[in-house]
């Protein structure tokens, strides 16, 4: 468990309204700070600047979907370590081992309660060495 | 004649056996002693004759009362012979006990012949000269006319001869008469001759004898020869009719079936093709008959088709469910799927491989459809619905401030209602994943308990909201399972808030845990609901199922949970039910096979 609680999330996702109820959940519920970013295309470099603890991504997006995101940050020495926790509403279970085996920390369905959603975060946060 | 009634065991092994070896002996024996038999009537009559000829004969002269007596003799003889003859005539077994008979006939015979030998010891030393010549004729022809009535055996003859000749050859010799005593050193002779001939006749009707019974059988194995034979003609003529039968229906389903049907040599070659042949790959027959079946593979398919093909002609076993991407005439490809069957001969040699294929091009495309569909509409339908529950939540948990308390009614109807879209969805896909068999379970060694424990505090927050509490029965044992956990939580959670939506208020949903037959551990929800009603028990596990439409709208579900539970249960290797619990209410259970 790292030693630093989990306090800075930086979430990746084109859905302007998910977008308001993560940053209001992770905000007003789990006293977080979030960086919301809408466009995946830009995403690596406002990860890099941002420097998050955590960073979730969604599943499906446009230009990028998450999985290849997650690849291209893999890539990237700036964004490679981050924990990464997807937010999916359609993949199979398949899919998601797939991913789990490539290093993803976890993944969270759509829909999600934002209620639970910090305490979901922590969880897996805890998980980490 | 008799006829033998039994048929003696014979070897179906084709040796070769002559015909007098092939012949029964106790049949053949049987019928000398029957042929015996049959002559009896004429000797004993014969005898009778010339026996009271003689008694009138000799009654002149001294020892009339020993001539007398004689003749009583004669007639008891020839009654005890008429017993003989009768007895014989009433067997009820005269092959099995035809030696016996033919034993009492020879000492008949014996009888018969002593008697006239007595007659020749007695009578022709004191008679007159004429009585002696009549007597001597009459002993003459008593031995010569014994050869025809007892040649069929000639022990027989020899006893009855020697029972007639011997005294008489006595008497003849110590009658002092140098004539006499020529004639008593000739008689022996005369007796050695007639039991030769008596030997010769009885060899030839042996020989005759086992002749007819070699005949009688080959005949009767000649007959149920001819009649297998016969059968077997019948048999194959309605197998060729049969076999006429199902190729004419063959080549008919061939000619009409909407299934391509192509025969190819064990090379690979075209040899017909049928008109749906015809239809799917657009080239008429006499464009395919003879060319490679590989006109018909796509390239890229080749490597992979010649692989399966070598296969085929190795292990003679037909190809099902073989996927190929095929050229038509037009140069568009299809994608068809083959059963591919090698017909072999009795050798074990392929003689055709009949190849059927349809066109699953647009089934293929329709399966791809309906995947995107339903992981569009997944997506489609969560999105929103995330923004919809998540706002709604978020307003209901008070983090954003307090709330007018009607509001608060309303939004907490509409995160209700959200939540229960958001349930029918997710059962909706299950079922649909489940019945097109693309349900993937991770199976995983778990701790029953463990799992039981935390769908009981995952639920506490739903039972809260009916008022109902959920409690473990005690400590639960530790007993573990091979199960999908995320699954099996979801049968957990739709069994627990079952139980808590039909349970009335202040009531505890108990969970149960014991080890069931058959090595499975079974787990139990205890409610204190209203009963499952009779009319709705058979159906529970089916789709849509809730006893009363009026509780679906009070109680919420989609009526798909328990028939989700039930095929999860059963793809990890358990069984589910339900029980009645005494004093109302009713225990959900399932069970799993427990793991060491």
């Amino acid at each position: 468990m790292p030693a630093q609680p989990l306090n800075r999330i930086c979430y990746v996702e084109d859905d302007e309204d998910i977008q308001r109820i993560v940053r209001m959940s992770l905000e007003k519920v789990g006293k977080m700070t979030v960086e919301v970013v809408g466009d995946p295309l830009v995403a690596i470099e406002r990860i890099a600047a941002f420097k998050p603890d955590l960073v979730m991504l969604d599943w499906m997006m446009p230009g990028m979907d998450g999985p290849e995101l997650f690849k291209k940050m893999k890539t990237n020495p700036d964004t490679k370590a981050l924990p990464v926790v997807f937010i999916t509403a359609k993949a199979s279970q398949r899919e998601l081992e797939e991913l789990r085996r490539m290093g993803a920390l976890g993944t969270i369905s759509k829909p999600f309660s934002p209620r639970d959603l910090p305490e979901q975060l922590r969880a897996l946060w805890a998980t980490l060495p | 004649m008799n006829s033998p009634t039994t048929t003696p065991n014979r070897s179906s092994a084709p040796e070769k056996i002559s015909l007098r070896q092939s012949a029964d002996p106790r049949f053949v024996l049987a019928d000398r002693v029957e042929q015996l038999y049959s002559q009896m009537p004429v000797a004993v009559a014969g005898t009778f004759a010339i026996g009271v000829l003689a008694t009138y004969e000799l009654r002149e002269g001294r020892y009339i009362e020993i001539v007398l007596a004689w003749g009583g003799l004669v007639v008891l003889l020839t009654l005890m012979r008429i017993a003989l003859y009768w007895s014989y005539r009433r067997s009820k077994d005269r092959i099995g006990e035809a030696a016996q008979w033919l034993r009492w006939l020879g000492i008949s015979a014996f009888a018969a012949g002593s008697t006239w030998g007595f007659a020749a010891a007695v009578f022709f030393p004191s008679h007159a000269d004429e009585q002696q010549v009549f007597l001597a004729f009459l002993l003459s022809v008593l031995v010569g006319g014994g050869i025809p009535i007892y040649a069929v055996s000639w022990p027989i003859y020899a006893v009855y001869a020697a029972g007639i000749l011997f005294p008489f050859t006595y008497v003849l010799a110590t009658f002092g008469n140098k004539l006499f005593a020529e004639i008593a050193l000739i008689i022996p002779a005369f007796y050695v001759l007639n039991v030769g001939i008596a030997f010769g006749l009885t060899r030839v009707y042996n020989s005759g004898y086992r002749l007819r019974h070699a005949y009688g059988k080959l005949t009767e194995d000649y007959s149920a020869l001819n009649q297998r034979l016969e059968q077997q003609l019948v048999e194959l003529d309605e197998a060729r009719r049969q076999v006429e039968a199902s190729g004419r229906k063959l080549a008919l389903f061939a000619e009409r079936s909407p299934i391509a049907v192509l025969e190819l040599d064990p090379a690979g070659r075209i040899q017909q093709v049928n008109p749906a042949a015809e239809l799917l790959f657009g080239y008429p027959p006499s464009e395919l008959a003879g060319q490679a079946v590989s006109k018909l593979i796509l390239p890229q398919y080749q490597a992979d088709f010649d692989a399966q093909w070598r296969s085929l002609i190795m292990n003679r076993e037909p190809l099902t469910g073989l996927k190929l991407r095929n050229p038509r005439r037009d140069g568009i490809s299809i994608v068809c799927e083959w059963t591919v069957t090698p017909l072999v001969n009795a050798a074990g040699e392929i003689v055709a491989i009949i190849a059927q294929g349809r066109d699953v091009t647009q089934q293929l495309e329709a399966e791809r459809m309906k995947k995107e569909f339903t992981s569009t509409l997944s997506h489609e339908l969560r999105t929103p619905l995330t923004s919809i529950i998540g706002s709604l939540q978020l307003i209901n948990s008070g983090v954003l401030g307090d709330i007018d308390k009607d509001v608060l009614e309303l939004t907490t109807i509409a995160e209700r209602n959200g939540q229960r879209l958001l349930d029918l969805i997710n059962d909706v896909l299950d079922v649909e994943k489940i019945e097109s068999g693309k349900l993937t379970l991770f199976p995983e060694p778990l701790l029953l308990s463990e799992l039981v424990a935390e769908s009981l505090a995952l639920n506490r927050g739903f039972a809260d909201r009916y008022k109902v509490r959920l409690a473990a029965s005690g400590e639960l044992p530790l007993v573990k399972v091979n199960a999908d956990r995320k699954r099996l939580l979801q049968i957990m959670t739709n069994l627990l808030s079952n139980a808590a939506k039909f349970s009335p208020e202040g009531a505890t949903v108990l969970v149960t845990m014991q080890p069931a037959a058959d090595g499975n551990v079974r787990v139990g929800v205890d409610d204190s609901g209203p009963g499952i009603p009779e009319n709705f028990r058979s159906r529970i596990f089916g789709r849509f199922a809730q006893a009363d439409m009026s509780y679906t709208r009070q109680k919420g579900g989609t009526g798909l949970g328990l028939a989700i539970c039930k095929r999860l249960i059963e793809m990890m290797g358990g069984k589910i039910g339900f029980s009645d619990r005494g004093g109302g209410g009713t225990t959900f259970w399932f069970e799993l096979p427990q793991q060491p």
